[in-house]
């Protein structure tokens, strides 16, 4: 049974000129208890826009423009935000943000961010408690937990700051983890170390299912079963790992494959190409396929009729040329 | 161009624009179309008549054209000390937040000294050494520069901000010298905060003349609001109610003081652009 | 130097910052008067030369030109040449001795209530500016913000009325809108006293009747400043409140479902600092214009002390209140600089990695 379903979800951010920007257009996708479903894109597709539609997170100027998520078969749309909060957010679905710097309060310790996460959930619980329960926590992490609980933001390294966060983000044990590019803003190193400590935290069970948002495609290679590819705010094509990355139908993420540096074997005197042009805006009505002006295999009618999703070679993809 | 047209959709910028180019016809033009007399025409706080519309001041002198003779004053000084704090505050902001380091800290330094120690004391101080000669420009120029500071952190703060980015340090990598750098590659991003900088300096140098003509020390040369402000308190006009000897001139100074504040918050709001939700 | 203790050493390096700026502005109060033509300096200065003739008044010269610094000064007497006259000190002994009279806390004697201290008329108005200001500032900050953080995070209807309202208070001048008030509600509606800050017909005292006066004075200049002040800093907080609501650790606060006042109390204490700051560097103009309102009111404070000192170019007089207001503007900093250190842990940061002021 799926715990997780997205129907036709669209999003739209309102201008001050009354324009509205549709950021996100008919995304659909479930998952599965223990399933990980990478998602990728360019920056400015609509991936952290869509984060904040699935966590019912509608800060204006944001708004739902039409469809449905629902948790664990429970619709978010229509319910009061005090609704959401208490009995959604951390405790069923949980967002791992990037850039932790930027997210974690300023003028807040560390301990007591945590502790008003679990303030905000757990009822009857005292400080003291509080406090055991959190260094319990950030005991597993492999940091020096006394000196990262009591430090301001500023006071730690990206890395402590980023593991905090994520340490935040899963204290209260929630269902399933929503990942915007948790590994982005940091060195090549520190983003070994964050996703260890992910899977770590997987593997203990602490939670068991996942959405991994990135712009790096080689990386959802390694950690997602499923990748789903968005373009301009719809989702382009999904399927398993190896099917979007290996074998590619969408001209879009076939694209998006060529212009990746790889360093598998074989792939040493290959050279990457960038894609030309830039993607529509969203503020304009679109009636075509979105990537036709720059579909190197574009054609005369899909730059008028809208491509909707349709199965090709086991996967959905959305173009009606795919073979 | 983009920019003066999202100003133009602005309500609160096209008041405030429409308002202060009207104070600035009406400076300009007035006496054109209005006898502007400083020679005694009638009895002392003599009150409004069809002629006199405004009334007469201490001296029996016509409130209209000293007014129009103030508003001018108040312009002046205005812009003058605008410009001065704008051209030092900027130099000084531009070079500092683009050049860092021990440069930069003594400059720092030094801004911050003299946002501490209030301008309007200086003011006071060295009006009052001017005992002989204190004109309307000098204090024009007196105001412009002590009050330069705050230009020069709103641009040193904008200004350190483009210095990271990568056409200047390419522009540096070419050889370019500092000079040019500055004026060409960071000059022309930071202009629209200069100009705002510049409103806000023409602003303050208009209160501030006032309130240093308030309190006694203003320019001996001319007329200007705050003068006739200060003899409306002097003569004690505002106790016994003689409303045309300071009505007139606050709604003068207010209407200008308004305009430049609206059409800097509306360019505010058009900068930054969260505010405009 | 002292790494262990990164508050003291945040303190005591802000309390040496400003302590230089002391030294600076104390320089200003020294060469500013010597700076014009015909200045008041040179004024004592030839008066002193000019032969007096009674002994009387030569007497009261020579205490200028001592009090100046501008004689040279041996064991508390004036050294004298040949004839008796007075030997000048050069510039930089001049600056000596008026340093070393600033430290001792002697601001001369007034021209005009002479032989009153300048100090003494300067301790008579202190109070009486004191006590109009700091309520009116603190109280003025406090109600501005909460109202200006509450049109940010509410908005509508509220903020519609509200933020015009605050808009036109914060761009009114502040000797402006004293002398509004003045001919409003003392002059038009003579509900309350145009001017001063106690009946005149009753002593300093603390009689019911006397307290009772100085509150009823109280009221026009308060409001005349506090409406302004909350205005303009309503305006300011407001703005802070919007940006900050769109801020990632406001988003991350959310999607961990942290309760709506959790959320708040993360936005209005962040939204605070920059107005703190914003308190910092606008006291200098907030205290002048509240002098400036003083003196519309005939407050018996340091403005009113200070344009009657313009008025009569009572020269020691008008030094010793410029240097007063310095000092009260500098400490006030000081103590808002420290608080900002202790309510923001990016300040203490900053400054431990070494980027001081």
């Amino acid at each position: 049974m799926a715990i997780f379903e997205v129907d036709k979800l669209s999003l739209h951010y309102l201008t001050r000129f009354g324009q509205k920007i549709h950021a996100v257009t008919d995304v659909s996708f479930s998952m599965e208890q223990g399933e990980i479903l990478g998602i990728a894109g360019e920056s400015g597709c609509g991936k952290s826009t869509l984060v904040n539609g699935l966590m019912g997170l509608f800060i204006p100027p944001l708004y739902p423009t039409s469809g449905d998520v629902r948790v664990g078969g429970e619709s978010l749309m229509g319910r009061t935000p005090e609704d959401v909060r208490a009995s959604v957010l951390s405790r069923k679905v949980s967002m791992i943000p990037q850039g932790a710097f930027n997210a974690l309060n300023p003028t807040r310790k560390v301990k007591d961010i945590a502790a008003d996460v679990m303030a905000a959930h757990l009822k009857g619980v005292d400080k003291k408690q509080i406090y055991e329960r959190l260094k319990d926590r950030f005991d597993l992490f492999g940091m020096d937990t006394k000196r990262v609980l009591n430090s301001h933001p500023i006071q730690l390294t990206a890395g402590e700051r980023q593991r905090s966060v994520i340490g935040i983000s899963t204290l209260l044990n929630p269902q399933m983890v929503i990942a915007d590019e948790p590994t982005s803003a940091l060195d090549v190193t520190t983003q070994k170390v964050v996703i260890k400590m992910i899977f770590d935290l997987l593997e203990k069970g602490i939670f068991s299912t996942m959405i991994f948002i990135t712009h790096e495609l080689p990386l959802l290679r390694h950690v997602a079963n499923n990748i789903a590819i968005m373009y301009a705010g719809e989702i382009v094509e999904k399927g398993t790992a190896e099917q979007v990355v290996f074998d590619p139908r969408h001209p879009y993420t076939k694209a998006l494959m060529g212009a990746m540096l790889s360093a598998e074997p074989g792939q040493k005197h290959r050279k990457p190409t960038a894609i030309e042009g830039a993607p529509p805006n969203l503020a304009n009505a679109i009636t075509g396929c979105r990537f036709a002006e720059r579909c190197p295999s574009v054609c005369a009618e899909c730059k008028q009729k809208k491509q909707e999703i349709r199965i090709v070679g086991e996967r959905q993809v959305r173009c009606d040329y795919a073979k | 161009m983009k920019l003066l047209k999202n100003l133009l959709k602005s309500p609160m910028f096209v008041i405030g624009a429409l308002l202060f180019l009207s104070t600035l016809l009406i400076a300009l033009l007035g006496p054109v179309f209005y006898k502007v007399t400083m020679e005694r025409v009638g009895a002392q706080y003599g009150a409004p008549t069809a002629q006199f519309l405004l009334g007469l001041d201490d001296l029996g002198r016509d409130y209209v054209s000293l007014l129009l003779r103030g508003l001018r004053s108040s312009l002046f000084v205005g812009l003058l000390a605008g410009v001065i704090a704008t051209t030092i505050g900027t130099l000084v902001g531009i070079y500092g937040g683009f050049r860092g380091g021990v440069v930069d800290d003594v400059l720092n330094m030094l801004t911050n000294l003299f946002v501490v120690i209030p301008s309007f004391v200086v003011l006071i101080l060295i009006s009052a050494s001017f005992k002989e000669g204190r004109s309307l420009t000098l204090i024009g120029v007196i105001i412009g520069m002590t009050t330069w500071t705050w230009s020069a952190r709103a641009v040193r703060a904008q200004s350190a901000a483009l210095k990271s980015k990568d056409h200047i340090s390419l522009a540096k990598l070419n050889g370019d010298s500092t000079l040019r750098v500055l004026l060409v590659h960071i000059l022309p991003y930071i202009f629209s905060y200069v100009f705002m900088v510049f409103i806000l300096q023409v602003s303050s140098g208009i209160l501030s003349e006032a309130a240093i003509s308030m309190i006694g020390l203003g320019p001996l040369d001319t007329v200007s609001l705050g003068t006739i402000l200060n003899q409306a308190k002097n003569t004690g006009a505002l106790g016994d109610g003689i409303w045309w000897a300071f009505i007139p001139a606050t709604v003068v100074i207010t209407l200008l003081v308004f305009a430049l504040y609206l059409i800097n918050t509306s360019m505010e709001g058009v900068f930054n652009p969260r505010l405009r939700k | 130097m002292l790494k262990q203790y990164p508050t003291i050493r945040f303190i005591l390096m802000r309390a040496g910052w400003y302590f230089m700026t002391f030294l600076v502005a104390v320089t200003i109060n020294f060469y500013l008067p010597r700076l014009g033509k015909n200045n008041p300096v040179d004024i004592i200065m030839g008066k002193a030369g000019s032969g007096l003739s009674s002994e009387d008044a030569r007497q009261k010269e020579e205490k200028y030109l001592q009090e100046f610094g501008l004689v040279k000064v041996k064991d508390g007497e004036i050294v004298r040449n040949a004839e008796g006259k007075p030997v000048m000190a050069s510039k930089l002994e001049q600056f000596g001795n008026y340093i070393k009279m600033c430290f001792m806390g002697d601001l001369g004697t007034s021209f005009q209530t002479y032989p009153k201290k300048v100090l003494d008329v300067i301790k008579e108005a202190v109070p009486w500016t004191i006590a109009l200001q700091l309520p009116t500032i603190l109280f003025g900050w406090i109600v501005g913000n909460v109202l200006g953080a509450l049109a940010a995070y509410r908005r509508g209807v509220f903020d519609k009325v509200f933020f015009p309202f605050a808009l036109i208070l914060s761009a009114f001048p502040f000797f402006v809108f004293g002398m509004l008030l003045v001919y409003i509600f003392a002059v038009l509606f003579p509900w309350f006293p145009a001017m001063g800050g106690y009946a005149t017909n009753l002593e300093i005292a603390p009689s019911l009747a006397f307290l009772s006066s100085a509150a009823y004075h109280y009221i026009l200049p308060f409001f005349s400043i506090f409406l302004i002040l909350a205005g303009g800093q309503a305006i300011g907080m407001r703005s802070m409140g919007i940006y900050e609501l769109g801020t990632d650790y406001i988003r991350y606060a959310k999607s961990l479902g942290l309760k709506e006042g959790k959320v708040l109390m993360y936005l209005f204490r962040n939204a605070m600092l920059p107005q703190i700051t914003g308190l910092a560097l606008s006291l200098g103009t907030m205290i002048g214009g509240a002098l400036i309102t003083e003196m519309i009111f005939s407050y018996p404070g340091l403005g009113m002390a200070m344009l009657t000192a313009i008025q009569n170019s009572d020269y020691p007089m008008i030094q010793g209140c410029t240097l007063i207001i310095t000092v009260s503007v500098l400490i006030a900093n000081f103590t808002v600089d420290i608080l900002i250190g202790f309510l923001d842990p990016r300040v203490k940061a900053g400054l431990q990695m070494g980027k001081g002021a």
